[in-house]
């Protein structure tokens, strides 16, 4: 980007390019007499108006570390999708991702330092005000305890933070809420190394998670839920080799309701299962067992199938089966962490698991030590722990906060803490709960923002470019150390990163010069390699390591009666630990399991349900020994009848509109002191009661069953390999007999309508193909699709009355056993379904909703006139109507308050109230795409168009073309003898084929 | 920071027998909105004979056509002050009123002061019109087809009413797709 315009200038250009993304005006045809053009002063070398720039960068919503592309028109960031050329998400983006722009063009961002006054509220500093302030409370405070908190940083941000420290003789710290302290630990334990190793699930044969939430929160979801859908996916390169998925853990999440069979173990015993079952494989030898085994005699003769059956709540036929599958697939992949993790033995959990890792040889195949993951360095939570001890004694004289948010995760300890620190300086874009108790504020750049670099795993280094000029007076922290540090005479940060960047060239750069090698790096995203594999051997000790492998006796017992319950408190896919709360996207987004949105809530089981008299909706007071917190009841089976479940993310009493004074924080009823291995237990016990307060849960929840009408498939494995081509198992509902007629009639109209204009010829007819046996539920298409297509978020009221306007949702669907349990879920996403025979399209009276040429149900919004007639007639329930205007400058629902709107798709029309819409198959791209072939005298090439939704699928379960061109991908995949249509029976001739969810749960599950 | 370049289009020095732009005294008498730089399209495109897209640079590749930075203007009008065109015939005071125009850009390019042009041709915002596709259709000449004779234009005006049933008349002439979705979504 040139720096020749300034940023006033630059937002004004914007307002008058970006034509596209004006709103519809009410009276239509012909120029606004009043509309100003403003020309750049220079024009941009890498910018043509109306033509998107892509810009490789890192994000940085979280530690995984996934690069993304960033596209750019006319100076606005405003579509994100991933990079693939990084190794780690490989092109693909998950929801939290794709929310960034929300971050970057947020409402409620800090626009300028801000600084407290004598009277205690904040007002507006320069930044040349600022610095020195701080740099002289910094000098001050030499000798009497300065710390820099920042969040997880592997990265040349964190070196000069530590540099800097170690300078003014500070210390820094680093603090994630979710840390991953018992995988670190159990990792020591078992073989003396306290790293994350990384793990490849694309080549498992057979995958065990403990607890572990691979597709959603835990270390590198995206990266995780691709190799998963490789390995669990029903044909996915490997013909008939799909992996069968068990997972462990007292409640079933994003990534248990994936599983073909989920074991709900007693909380706590996680560890004494894993053994069982390394007991199982070494006493009958179904593996080549590693040389030193013999070391495990003693631990695991202590824990045969026989001796921890009843205290795991596992029957021992199972135990023994579980072992069988996992050795003889030849390729057991086993992980533990999340809700497995966190009692208080959760390191001998992660321990046990790596033994049974071990004794089949995953590890250093498919548990790789070597490529350890960045995450792995950020300080435990006891290191936080201490400085909060520190600070509520007055040893800390200054604190500064970079991405981290501590007063919402630590909600009491912690505020009160920071009261006893002489001066606080919080470095975030956003009035969080820490910067609204801070003194100081200088607000850093948003990543998207801001040169900077990070090394999510070893081998890897991604570098992050600012792809747009600062929305605000903000300014990086980097270039702001660098001037305290005295160092800015060394140039920006930018200089500094690039330093940190001639090491790598050193070491990586052969041959190639420096600004070659820089240059190549920034166009890829990155520096991609691979760490050297490290070999690891069982640790000394290992055997006695284990007192602590069943459950601690207080999780055993059910003293206290029937309201002293275990509360598991889980991290929110979406909202984490927060930090995703005030982005309406991720609030308007269903949790995936739950598929509540707006608010949070307690996970009840049915049967304690009925014991209490708890219906959904009622609250409950869950009192724990360290706080109180109540929460409206939503009633699961998938959540063990003995333990109650909590998200975080919701309970902000600050950082912006969207959360701010939102339902309750989960966190208050934790502990602030650390357990035995660092960690913090996200598991307590608490009381719960009644209120007598009762709410609507904000849900999408449709039917939590799929009640045989067709709506998803799902085919056993024997049944599912036993399909030859030209198979139809599903064809009986395509055309019922009473139907015949009437399709015969309508067949031949369509005959005389293909000779009409347009219709004449050949003509594509667009399709997707969407596998359900890959397809996790994880939303990510849900918030990709928001991006491109300028969805308003109705928010909660709205939400509330089902006036959503998600174009595509994900239903989810309980699978159950034969007692009705349930083992898992399938997830299927609907969006409209683009019919040959649309019932939307002769209802309505004006002609807007018609048939293109090319098979889509268009929806023309000029047209429109809000009948609705459409959206009754239409049996998937697609089509969103616009009750009111979402793009009213100040109006009651606002969905884009300024700047949010800078993050408009100017390819799409912001429709106005009235209107109806739903999806379109991202017909912008399928026009773009038209457009550039026309103008090189081509035809659109198969997979060059596609979607946002199947761009952004971490498991590639969307495949988007043209279903007449027999080579195409996707009409390969419409011809699956999985295929088949969503209420077929209709006759609606959809142009969405669905492959049918495959289990591989031979024998139903237990538990 | 992209330094200015001086150049010069070759038709801008083709000589004889060309159009000459009337000189102008009455701008209250020209059609079209008044724009704060008095911008005489039909000396730049009808005399000096510069192609539309010298200036609009992007309307053979994208949607939009591309309104030219000032960097653009002062790459000829660093040197080229105005009022010497043969059309002015020694007529001293429009010599020196086209000039005080250049003097005025210049003043804007030196105060970073882009001027804000009224906007003739505008579409509503639920309207796609690709700019390549027609031009890929029609040559690089065929701006004038919707936008009129610019080139004899002092003053720009919209010729064409740009409403849907005049798009559609032209798409059923040259027998392309009328498809709503086409142009709508």
């Amino acid at each position: 980007m040139t720096d020749a315009i300034d940023r006033r200038r630059f937002l004004k250009v914007l307002g008058v390019t970006g034509t596209g993304a004006a709103a519809l005006s009410a009276c239509g045809i012909g120029p606004e007499p009043t509309e100003k053009l403003i020309p750049y002063l220079i024009q941009p070398e890498d910018q043509i108006p109306g033509i998107a720039t892509y810009y490789a960068t890192t994000c940085r919503e979280c530690a995984a570390g996934c690069g993304i592309q960033v596209r750019v028109r006319e100076g606005r960031a405003v579509k994100l999708e991933g990079n693939p050329e990084s190794p780690i998400n490989r092109g693909r983006l998950c929801a939290r991702g794709q929310a960034a722009t929300q971050g970057l063009y947020n409402p409620d961002r800090i626009t300028s330092p801000l600084v407290r006054n004598a009277s205690g509220v904040f007002e507006a500093i320069d930044w040349d005000g600022a610095i020195p302030q701080l740099g002289a409370k910094v000098r001050e405070a030499s000798g009497r305890g300065t710390v820099f908190l920042t969040g997880a940083e592997a990265s040349s941000f964190g070196d000069l933070v530590g540099e800097w420290m170690a300078q003014v003789g500070g210390r820094r710290l680093s603090y994630e809420p979710f840390a991953f302290e018992a995988l670190r630990a159990g990792n020591r334990l078992a073989f003396g190394t306290g790293t994350v190793p990384s793990y490849d699930f694309a080549n498992a044969r057979y995958l065990l998670s403990f607890g572990a939430d691979l597709l959603d929160t835990w270390l590198s979801p995206v990266e995780f839920q691709n190799g998963f859908a490789r390995a669990h996916a029903f044909d996915a390169g490997r013909p008939a080799s799909m992996a069968k998925f068990v997972y462990v853990g007292p409640r079933m999440s994003l990534t248990g309701m994936n599983a073909d069979e989920w074991v709900a173990t007693r909380p706590g015993t996680e560890g004494a299962l894993s053994l069982a079952m390394a007991q199982v494989i070494v006493s009958q030898r179904l593996a080549p067992l590693p040389g030193d085994v013999g070391r495990l005699a003693e631990l695991l003769g202590r824990h045969t199938p026989r001796a921890v059956a009843a205290a795991i709540g596992v029957e021992r036929e199972a135990i023994v089966r579980l072992a069988r599958e996992f050795a003889n697939s030849r390729g057991g992949l086993a992980v533990a962490g999340g809700m497995a993790a966190q009692y208080p033995n959760g390191a001998e959990i992660v321990a046990a698991v790596n033994i049974l890792n071990y004794v089949v040889g995953a590890v250093g195949t498919r548990v790789k030590f070597g490529a350890d993951l960045g995450v792995g360095e950020t300080n435990t939570f006891a290191d936080l722990a201490a400085l909060t001890a520190d600070m509520a004694a007055g040893r800390v004289a200054v604190l500064l906060v970079h991405g981290a948010n501590p007063a919402h995760s630590l909600p009491g300890a912690f505020q009160q803490a920071l009261g006893k620190v002489g001066f606080k300086v919080s470095f975030s874009s956003y009035m969080d709960e820490t910067a609204a108790a801070c003194d100081l504020i200088l607000p850093d750049h948003h990543p998207l923002e801001q040169w900077a670099d990070s090394r999510p795993r070893a081998g890897v280094y991604a570098l992050q470019q600012p792809v747009v000029q600062p929305v605000f007076d903000t300014r990086p922290t980097g270039e702001v150390i660098l001037r305290l540090a005295g160092r800015s005479g060394g140039g920006t940060f930018k200089d500094y990163v690039q330093g940190k960047w001639r090491e790598l060239h050193r070491r990586f750069g052969a041959g190639k010069s420096f600004e070659q090698f820089w240059f190549d790096a920034l166009q890829q995203g990155g520096l991609y390699g691979d760490a050297p594999a490290r070999a690891v051997r069982l640790a000394n000790g290992i055997d006695t390591a284990f007192s602590r492998v069943a459950p601690p006796a207080d999780a055993e017992s059910e003293t206290g009666g029937e309201v002293d319950q275990t509360v598991v408190v889980f991290p929110h896919p979406v909202l984490h630990d927060g930090r995703g709360a005030n982005k309406p996207w991720l609030q308007e987004l269903p949790d995936p399991v739950s598929k509540i949105a707006w608010h949070s809530w307690v996970e009840v089981h049915p049967d304690t349900a009925a014991k209490w008299g708890v219906a959904a909706g009622d609250f409950l007071l869950l009192k724990s020994s360290f706080g109180a917190q109540k929460f409206p009841a939503w009633i699961t089976s998938s959540v063990r009848p003995d333990v109650l479940a909590v998200p975080t993310g919701q309970g902000h009493t600050a950082f912006g509109r969207y959360a701010k004074d939102r339902s309750a924080n989960a966190f208050e009823l934790l502990g602030v002191q650390a357990n035995s291995y660092g960690g913090r237990n996200f598991s307590v016990r608490a009381t719960a009661t009644k209120t007598g307060e009762h709410r609507r849960l904000v849900t999408t929840e449709g039917s939590p069953r799929e009640r045989g009408e067709g709506t998803v498939e799902v085919l056993s494995l024997a049944r599912a390999r036993s399909l030859r081509p030209g198979d139809a198992p599903f064809h009986h509902a395509e055309t019922p007999e009473y139907a015949a007629e009437a399709v015969e009639w309508w067949a031949e109209r369509q005959h005389e309508k293909a000779e009409l204009g347009d219709y004449r010829g050949e003509q594509p007819r667009w399709g997707l193909a969407v596998d359900l046996s890959k397809c996790t539920g994880c939303s990510a298409c849900v918030t990709a699709c928001y991006a491109e297509n300028n969805i308003a978020t109705a928010g909660e009221e709205l939400m509330e009355r089902g006036r959503e306007m998600s174009w595509i949702r994900i239903e989810r669907y309980w699978l159950s056993d034969e007692r009705g349990a349930p083992y898992g879920a399938v997830s299927s996403p609907m969006m409209c379904q683009q019919c040959g025979n649309a019932p939307c399209e002769p209802v309505c009276p004006v002609y807007a909703a018609y048939h293109t040429p090319d098979g889509l149900n268009a929806q023309v919004y000029n047209r429109c006139v809000g009948t609705r007639y459409c959206s009754n007639n239409c049996p998937y329930k697609v089509r969103y109507f616009n009750w009111y205007n979402y793009a009213e400058r100040g109006g009651e629902w606002e969905a884009w308050p300024e700047p949010l709107s800078m993050l408009l798709n100017p390819d799409v029309t912001v429709r106005e109230k009235g209107v109806m819409e739903k999806c379109t198959f991202c017909v912008q791209r399928i026009r773009g795409a038209q457009n550039q072939a026309r103008l090189q005298d081509r035809n659109v090439r198969d997979g060059e168009i596609v979607p946002a939704c199947a761009q952004s699928c971490p498991s590639e379960a969307i495949v988007f073309g043209d279903l007449n061109d027999r080579r195409s991908e996707v009409s390969r995949l419409a011809g699956n003898p999985r295929g088949y249509h969503v209420l077929a029976g209709l006759n609606t001739k959809p142009a969405v084929t669905y492959l049918a969810r495959v289990v591989a749960a031979e024998a139903p599950s237990h538990g | 920071m992209v330094s200015l370049v001086l150049a010069l289009p070759l038709a801008a020095q083709t000589p004889a027998g060309r159009y000459q732009a009337p000189v102008v005294t009455d701008t209250g008498d020209l059609k079209g909105p008044r724009q704060p730089i008095f911008f005489r399209h039909d000396i730049h495109a009808g005399e000096d004979q510069i192609p539309c897209m010298y200036c609009h640079y992007s309307a053979a590749v994208s949607s939009e056509p591309g309104i030219p930075s000032l960097q653009t203007c002062l790459g000829c009008h660093v040197v080229v002050s105005g009022g010497t065109r043969a059309g002015l015939e020694g007529d001293t005071g429009a010599a020196q009123a086209e000039r005080a125009q250049i003097q005025q850009l210049r003043t804007a390019w030196r105060d970073r002061k882009p001027p804000e042009w009224i906007r003739i041709h505008a579409l509503p915002g639920f309207v796609r019109f690709p700019h390549q596709r027609h031009i890929k259709a029609f040559g690089a000449q065929s701006c004038s087809k919707c936008h009129g004779d610019v080139q004899r234009m002092p003053q720009v005006y919209q010729v064409e009413t740009l409403r849907m049933g005049w798009c559609v008349r032209c798409h059923v002439e040259n027998k392309v797709s009328r498809d709503c979705s086409v142009c709508h979504y």
